[in-house]
């Protein structure tokens, strides 16, 4: 990897412009919807390279028809897990919204943001609770940070899981302000062990009633902190406050959101970030106009940026159903996608899930390759059989092998592969085509067979774990 | 998400070094060759743990027994195991008479037994018990697992495996680990698996797959991902040809616990970079008519351990080895009215391996002050951890336990 290639911070942050040498093409339409939702069927794909990128960026930001209704109808089924404390349901209902809502990319971001203030259930043990956290930052996650940031300061699965709940005047538990400036604003190197406990005496008060958060002034710290530089009765808003004020908020969060969406391994430094900080802090922490922004740029339709993430296991599996265009129940994939390291509400730990190049190793890149088998064969019960590539090819009026190549080559990688690859998956279908098939097979049983071995093939390929 | 981006790099840097050779030999290859180095010294690269968890409370006072003690008898009128049929570790103590193997071990120099060993304040509680042993910590809210918190401190791509009954799930003792460690049944999970109307399909398809990877001189991801199937699949290839060809060195009794510790062998033979490793034996939460239930266990655990030490020691490894026991509590000193025993604490742990230092460290708990009818404890099982972490897996165990905990000597100079 070259990694002396200076990019001009003004260049990154400005709006793409298609070029001769930059053109909207299939595979800038592929890689906005990996990055921005949870990628495109066939018709999506075709749509948005007609669309161009301003629409297609407007239409992801505004998100489709019936999303109230959709919200309505998953809302009751939290109702159900949250009556039944059912934690087990918490990753499958979520994977559900995944695939099926019409905004992908504020459910894209809620993820981004439940990797943030990761919280586990294995602490709250309470789906209730992580239902109203995940509201919060669904609420939020195309909103405004500073609120968001507020809010999580006393949301119920928070005060259980680092401990805000209890913590009176006297004894502060020091959990939550440690974590507020480490993790959730400011990063480590910007504070000092003296500003988390003084911070701490600030959150001091709060008490979980059922599952409501009160707060009791005689059980608060109403004395003086000197917190980053200030001095005040400071209240937990106050420190929240204090936190956004600093130049290193706004760079932090940037850069958490550049490392989500641009680039897992692209070096960042403080000239790259500091355009989209400043305009981040100016525009009051407006998180929309901050993911819009960093979707319409040069930086993000760059060559540096194009399949330099790995696929997370949600974004690898959830890519797959949708582009072979089936409707899966979720409870197996949730067991699944735990296998593969990324049980929904469940992170490893407050930092979240350190994604990248840590999601592969040879254990869940065989687990990952078994699962496209899954979904690709019909041999395995546990998805059920509606996302048979046969069904899809035929759907599509693919009916010569080197049709069923170039669509499936075209639908999940946009034709981006070696010309090689593309010579040996015709050899391998010519090969099969060949041979002998057990007696009782009919010629479609024959072709849809080898259909599903194309499918399985192409999904093989290293390139598709890349986002 | 920055750290890992920056061990991504470093490795990266350090892969491009090596490409030359690197990319023509999978990855196990590699790592048997720097295994060829010298083996098993304490903290060494490559030494290997397997923790066996004898679930509902082992009777620790009836595996080693302290004959010797008159209040023995007394505490245990039914459930007291005759003398002369206990297996002599020294003029006070001997192994219940199921622990053959385990005498045979001690024999040979490669068992050791830490006595009285527990925590302050004791749950009796068998899950809260449990989840302290396997967290390495008496907080309150226990998430994360000593070896999953060790795994943070061993090389990145250490790979770990809990061998498990069906439908178990992964332990808490991993949790907290960077990666997610796979709780298998079989080696066929190990498999690249395709669906192929015949052999000669099924051979097309993985060529396929294992040429996609080859390395093509591309760089950044596409080339980690590539370098990192390509590895893969090459062990996956091993542990298939393993599957077929492996042929245990000694006989493993047909147990379920002895077929676990048999796939754990498997993979070490494998060489798949595996080094912790979790089983786990269910049943000892003898609360009536202990004595049978008990001596069967007792022996299916020693068989089993036996056998996979000796397989071990016969392919050259048992320097490399170390298998840890521990139960979530001890029993209660005193037998109940049903011929069986309530929940306890404090008990003994059993450590196998070439580089142990065979013996009995510590003296057996008092029968005679006993807070509330159970064994007092001298050593934290902490300590016990804590010379595991610093002194076989190289690990800091201040890191991972918290705080500092006195190792307790167990391995050879």
């Amino acid at each position: 990897m070259d990694t002396s290639i200076k990019i001009d911070p003004q260049w990154a942050w400005e709006a793409y412009r298609p070029t001769a040498a930059a053109p909207w093409n299939l595979q800038r339409v592929g890689h906005l919807y990996r990055r921005a939702g949870f990628g495109a069927n066939a018709a999506e794909l075709e749509a948005g390279l007609k669309a161009g990128p301003d629409a297609a960026i407007a239409a992801l930001l505004k998100g489709g028809p019936g999303v109230e209704e959709f919200d309505a109808r998953m809302d009751e089924l939290a109702s159900v897990i949250a009556r039944t404390n059912n934690g087990q349901a918490l990753s499958s209902w979520w994977l559900s919204r995944m695939l099926y809502t019409p905004h992908p990319l504020r459910e894209k971001i809620t993820l981004f943001w439940h990797n943030h203030f990761a919280t586990s259930n294995a602490k709250v043990q309470n789906a209730r609770l992580m239902l109203l956290q995940y509201a919060l930052l669904h609420k939020h996650a195309l909103g405004n940070f500073a609120v968001l940031l507020r809010e999580m300061s006393y949301d119920p699965a928070m005060l259980v899981w680092l401990d805000g709940r209890g913590s009176k005047k006297g004894n502060p538990n020091e959990n939550y302000a440690r974590e507020l400036m480490e993790l959730f604003s400011l990063g480590i190197g910007h504070y000092t062990e003296k500003d988390i406990r003084e911070a701490a005496r600030a959150f001091t008060g709060w008490e979980l009633v059922g599952t409501k958060a009160v707060f009791r002034p005689e059980q608060h710290d109403a004395g003086v902190k000197r917190v980053l530089g200030k001095q005040g009765a400071f209240k937990p808003d106050d420190i929240v406050a204090i936190c956004l004020e600093q130049p290193a908020c706004a760079r932090f969060v940037c850069l958490k959101l550049f490392r989500f969406l641009v680039s897992d391994t692209l070096p960042v430094g403080q000239e790259l970030l500091e355009p989209l900080a400043e305009r981040f802090r100016k525009s009051g922490y407006d998180f929309a106009d901050l993911v819009k922004t960093v979707l319409s740029s040069n930086l993000f339709f760059s060559k540096q940026a194009y399949r330099s993430k790995i696929k997370s296991p949600v974004e690898f599996a959830l890519g797959m159903v949708r582009a072979l265009e089936g409707r899966i129940g979720t409870t197996s994939l949730a067991q699944v996608l735990e296998q593969l390291g990324q049980n929904l509400f469940h992170p490893p730990s407050v930092k979240g899930w350190d994604g990248g190049p840590a999601w592969l190793n040879g254990q869940t890149l065989l687990y990952r390759q078994n699962l496209a088998l899954a979904f690709c064969s019909t041999e395995d019960g546990r998805f059920g059989n509606r996302l048979d590539p046969a069904v899809l090819l035929r759907r599509h009026r693919q009916t010569t092998d080197e049709q069923r190549v170039a669509f499936l080559l075209r639908l999940f990688l946009q034709d981006d592969v070696s010309d090689a690859t593309r010579q040996r998956l015709l050899d391998y279908a010519r090969q099969a085509a060949a041979s002998k098939p057990p007696v009782y097979w009919t010629a479609d049983d024959i072709a849809d067979q080898r259909v599903r071995s194309l499918c399985h093939l192409v999904l093989s390929l290293p390139e598709y774990q890349l986002a | 998400m920055i750290s890992s981006r920056r061990d991504f790099l470093r490795a990266s840097a350090v892969a491009s070094g090596a490409l030359a050779w690197s990319h023509s030999l999978p990855g196990f290859v590699e790592r048997t060759a720097q295994a060829a180095g010298p083996l098993g010294k304490a903290g060494s690269k490559d030494t290997l743990l397997v923790v066996v968890e004898l679930t509902g409370g082992n009777d620790g006072l009836n595996t080693v027994v302290p004959f010797k003690d008159p209040e023995y008898a007394r505490l245990r009128p039914t459930l007291k195991l005759p003398t002369d049929q206990l297996k002599k570790v020294n003029d006070e103590l001997g192994l219940h008479p199921s622990l053959t193997g385990f005498a045979e071990l001690l024999e040979a120099g490669h068992l050791a037994i830490v006595q009285g060993v527990g925590y302050p304040n004791p749950s009796q509680s068998h899950f809260r018990s449990m989840d302290i042993w396997q967290a390495g910590s008496t907080e309150p809210t226990l998430t994360e697992g000593w070896l999953g918190r060790a795994l943070k401190h061993l090389p990145s791509g250490t790979q770990s495996f809990h061998l498990k009954q069906a439908n178990q799930s992964s332990p808490l003792a991993f949790e907290g680990a960077p990666m997610r460690v796979p709780s298998i049944a079989s080696l066929q999970e190990f498999q690249l698996q395709t669906a192929a109307s015949s052999g000669t399909d099924r051979r097309e398809q993985q060529k396929f797959i294992e040429s996609a990877v080859q390395p093509t001189g591309a760089t950044g991801l596409l080339d980690f991902v590539s370098r990192t199937a390509s590895n893969t699949y090459a062990s996956s290839r091993r542990l298939a040809e393993v599957a077929q060809n492996y042929q245990p060195k000694v006989a493993y009794p047909e147990t379920p616990l002895a077929g676990r510790l048999r796939l754990a062998a498997q993979l070490i033979d494998a060489g798949l970079g595996g080094r912790l490793f979790y089983v786990s034996i269910d049943g000892f939460d003898t609360h009536a008519t202990q004595a049978p239930t008990h001596a069967n266990l007792l022996a299916t655990l020693s068989g089993a351990i036996t056998a996979f030490f000796k397989d071990l020691k016969a392919r050259g490894q048992a320097d490399r080895v170390l298998v840890m026991t521990f139960s979530e509590f001890g029993r209660r000193v005193k037998e109940n009215g049903s011929r069986g025993t309530d929940h306890g604490s404090g008990s003994q742990m059993f450590l196998i391996g070439g580089r142990v230092k065979a013996g009995v460290v510590g003296a057996h708990p008092s029968l005679t002050n006993v807070p509330d009818g159970n064994l007092s404890f001298h050593t934290d099982f902490r300590q016990v951890y804590a010379a595991i972490l610093d002194r076989w897996l190289g690990v800091p165990s201040r890191e991972v336990l918290g705080r500092e905990f006195q190792p307790v000597a167990v391995f050879k100079g």
